[in-house]
């Protein structure tokens, strides 16, 4: 889930409705067989892992999100720690193939 | 940030968090409404989604609380599930920690007690030792006469009271209760317990008149004989004991762990100078009193230096004639403490040096299991680390386990260090100053814990290090692969220069304790195998305590060790038998003063003992020249003979002739007799120089000298 939140963070500021609609949009549904709100203890974890932060707009009573610097370095770092997973759980699943 | 700020922020953050979980049930509730649904419809639909508000919230709360102690309980609880999993490991990392923690927690317990605490009476710091030293003699704990002492109490002003011991125990037979036993005994002035600010447990101390000569004679007794030997009896003052065949009334009973001057004291009688061996007529004038003494408040250890320079300057220009009163004596001042343990310090810490060793190889041996141990679990800490778990959930997986290990050896260590300081407070040949006040208290108790928490730490921190920098995926993928035993295959950099490091630090620190313990190894051998200068083989000794009340004269002394020896020799197996004042290799012994014709006397300048005829054949120690005492020295109408030994000739006739000066007479010795010299009384040599006196002078052995009164040794040789 964080991950996903990061990637989504990386193109805009929004606040946790549309991160939500966001994600269910472009991760072929998988939210939605997940609850909506399982998006906000993730969203807490990174806020206090400083990879994002949030602001209360004037204009509106909502809270928008944005990724930090040491945000943005992380999803990346993350993204290729995901794939390393694959791969080592592929290698668990599938042993003795060589 | 501290703790409260912490408290507030988590506040607003809940806040803020509940606002926003409203504002996105509300915004997807609008949203729900422009397609047509009724309001009611909406709400249902937009919390269907949402899912439980109240668990999510909760959820979301939870990340800002502290790494829960569920965590930490899973841990434990994984801990104890897989450590009995491997028993051999287990039990071997907790005895090594037990040998390493508890070493050290008994060294600190000693440590603590005897050097670091302050002595156990009021205001410790103002007591304080006086000592005579000798410059010229070379002698730095000398002690003072009956009449030096009288004169520092009647003229220094910086202390507030001065007091005097004997300086060594005396024998004291206890008899008319049970068996007659011998006991330890110590001479002290009246004033000891005001000083040391020690009230007794039942009765009263010394008064001022009970150090008069004269005086009727009083005791006090330890609590340990009180209750070993009077059952404790609460009306034991005013009772009476006969100690040495004097009946002694009995005024006081001292506290437990009471151990001053001497450890395993049982017997404290007044008038400090007045030892049996000694003639009365000589009691003052030998130096046989230890000094010591309360500073008054506002005076420092300085100032009272100062003033006893000055008191001693006036008494050696008083009394040029005095032994005590050369030109190189000076008093000294030193802390009690300081004086009580000084015999033992450098040992105590060499061995809390030693014991600290011991505890870091025991981390490095564990070290270097865990590391081993961590190595061949390294496909667990990968499967974890895929499923989710992070670096340092595994490090503190790791550190939790370390930490069980740590702490099981440390109470394991604990109470083999409780084990070791019953041993140290019961080995009375130890002789350790101040050894009832060793006992673990909570502050050694803390000692343990952190040193147990330290070590869990230190040890863990390796195969940590390592599963933290090991790129577990691939690990997983290798083993993975196959191969099983995947991980051997590649260069593990990591893991060999870590066990490197350990297997180098401990052979170092091994080869240090080796090296410690093979030179004390050597000493050892080099000291049983040092000729002592007498053959030990089937040599048997006792010890012998005369009540002086009883054998008050030589006379009688000699009677009854005239038939003691007769008796003895009758025994079938007994070669031979004889009598001597000390054993040699014994430390307790007796300087006399020595003089040679016309040159000054030399106080203190030989040992001196008395012997029997027979001892030298006892002993096998040969004679160079001349012959042996026989029984017809010992009749008063034969001229005093001595013997000396080798080193005599050339350390004291040297240093003697070396001299000038007015002649002096030996004030110790009752009947003047002329030791040597002139009148060329002496009849023979004795042996070797080194037998078995460790002392620099010569020996000086005469039969007829003093008559042996006390503590006397008898020793028989058995075929």
């Amino acid at each position: 889930m964080g991950d996903m939140i990061l990637r989504t963070l990386k193109r805009q500021p929004p606040d946790g409705y549309a991160l939500a609609q966001h994600i269910s949009g472009t991760s072929n549904d998988v939210l939605q067989i997940i609850e909506e709100g399982s998006l906000y203890p993730a969203l807490q974890r990174l806020l206090k892992e400083e990879l994002v932060k949030a602001e209360w707009s004037i204009s509106s009573t909502h809270r928008t999100y944005q990724l930090t610097a040491k945000g943005a370095k992380h999803g990346e770092h993350e993204v290729s720690r995901f794939e390393n997973m694959l791969e080592g759980i592929t290698g668990v699943l599938a042993p003795g193939e060589s | 940030m501290s703790w409260l700020e912490g408290l507030f922020k988590r506040r607003r953050v809940y806040a803020e968090l509940s606002e926003e979980i409203r504002e996105h049930l509300q915004e997807k509730i609008e949203e729900l409404l422009a397609t047509g649904m009724s309001r009611k419809e909406a709400a249902a639909a937009a919390r269907r989604e949402f899912g439980n508000v109240a668990l999510i919230e909760e959820d979301s709360r939870e990340v800002w609380r502290w790494p829960s102690m569920e965590d930490l309980a899973t841990d434990v609880r994984y801990g104890l599930r897989i450590l009995p999993k491997r028993p051999t490991f287990t039990l071997t990392v907790v005895l090594t920690l037990a040998i390493g923690i508890g070493g050290n927690t008994a060294m600190f317990t000693l440590i603590r007690a005897v050097l670091l605490k302050p002595l156990e009476y009021r205001d410790p710091d103002r007591l304080v030792s006086l000592s005579l030293k000798d410059f010229h003699q070379n002698k730095r704990d000398g002690s003072f006469t009956l009449k030096r002492v009288d004169e520092m109490r009647a003229s220094s002003k910086a202390f507030s009271a001065i007091g005097a011991f004997l300086k060594l125990p005396e024998n004291i037979s206890l008899s008319g209760r049970r068996e007659p036993e011998a006991l330890v005994g110590a001479r002290v002035s009246a004033n000891f317990l005001d000083i040391l600010n020690v009230k007794p447990r039942l009765g009263r101390s010394f008064l001022e008149e009970e150090d008069a000569p004269g005086a009727p004679p009083v005791a006090m007794i330890s609590g340990r004989l009180w209750r070993r030997v009077f059952q404790g009896d609460p009306q034991v003052v005013g009772k009476t004991a006969t100690l040495n065949a004097t009946p002694h009334i009995i005024i006081g009973v001292l506290p437990d762990n009471f151990a001053f001057p001497f450890v395993g004291t049982d017997i404290w009688m007044a008038r400090p100078a007045e030892w049996s061996v000694i003639p009365p007529a000589a009691r003052p004038h030998v130096t046989i009193l230890n000094g010591f003494a309360r500073l008054q408040p506002q005076v420092s250890l300085q100032q009272a230096q100062a003033e006893l320079d000055v008191l001693n300057r006036q008494y050696v220009l008083a009394n040029p004639d005095r032994l005590d009163a050369g030109p190189g004596v000076s008093i000294e001042v030193a802390s009690l403490k300081d004086q009580f343990v000084a015999n033992v310090r450098p040992t105590l810490w060499m061995l809390f040096g030693a014991v600290g060793f011991v505890l870091l190889i025991a981390c490095a041996n564990v070290a270097g299991l865990l590391l081993a141990q961590a190595n061949s679990r390294l496909r667990e800490f990968a499967v974890r680390a895929t499923l989710g778990a992070a670096g340092g959930r595994l490090v503190r997986q790791l550190l939790v386990e370390s930490l069980m290990l740590a702490v099981a050896g440390g109470s394991m260590g604990w109470l083999l260090a409780k084990y070791a300081l019953y041993a140290v407070r019961h080995l009375t040949a130890l002789q350790l100053p101040r050894v009832g006040e060793i006992r673990p208290d909570s502050m050694v108790l803390g000692y343990a814990v952190v040193l147990s928490i330290a070590t869990g730490i230190l040890f863990g921190l390796f195969p940590s290090l390592q599963v933290l920098r090991r790129d577990l995926t691939a690990e997983l993928r290798e083993s993975g692969a196959g191969a099983g035993g995947g991980s051997s295959a590649r260069p593990r950099i990591l893991g060999i220069h870590a066990r490197g490091i350990l297997v180098v630090g401990q052979i170092s620190l091994s080869i240090v304790l080796l090296i410690g313990a093979m030179l004390l190894i050597k000493s050892f051998a080099r000291l049983r195998s040092v000729d002592p200068g007498f053959h030990s083989a089937n040599l048997l000794t006792m010890k012998i305590t005369l009540p002086p009340a009883r054998y008050d004269t030589g006379q009688k002394r000699n009677t009854f060790f005239g038939d003691l020896l007769e008796r003895l020799a009758s025994v079938p197996g007994v070669q031979n038998a004889a009598v001597a004042l000390s054993l040699p290799t014994t430390k307790d012994w007796l300087g006399t003063n020595v003089s040679v014709e016309g040159q000054p006397v030399v106080d203190g300048a030989a040992r001196f003992e008395s012997i029997t005829p027979g001892t030298f054949r006892s002993l096998g120690i040969p004679l160079r020249r001349g012959r042996e005492f026989t029984a017809r020295d010992n009749s008063p109408a034969a001229l005093p003979v001595v013997i000396i030994n080798e080193s005599f000739g050339p350390t004291i006739l040297a240093g003697l002739s070396a001299r000038s000066g007015p002649r002096r007479t030996a004030p110790t010795r009752g009947p003047r007799q002329n030791w040597l010299g002139g009148d060329r009384r002496h009849r023979g040599r004795c042996a070797r120089g080194r037998s078995g006196h460790r002392s620099r002078a010569g020996v000086l052995c005469s039969y007829r000298g003093a008559s042996p009164a006390n503590g006397l040794p008898g020793r028989a040789h058995a075929g």
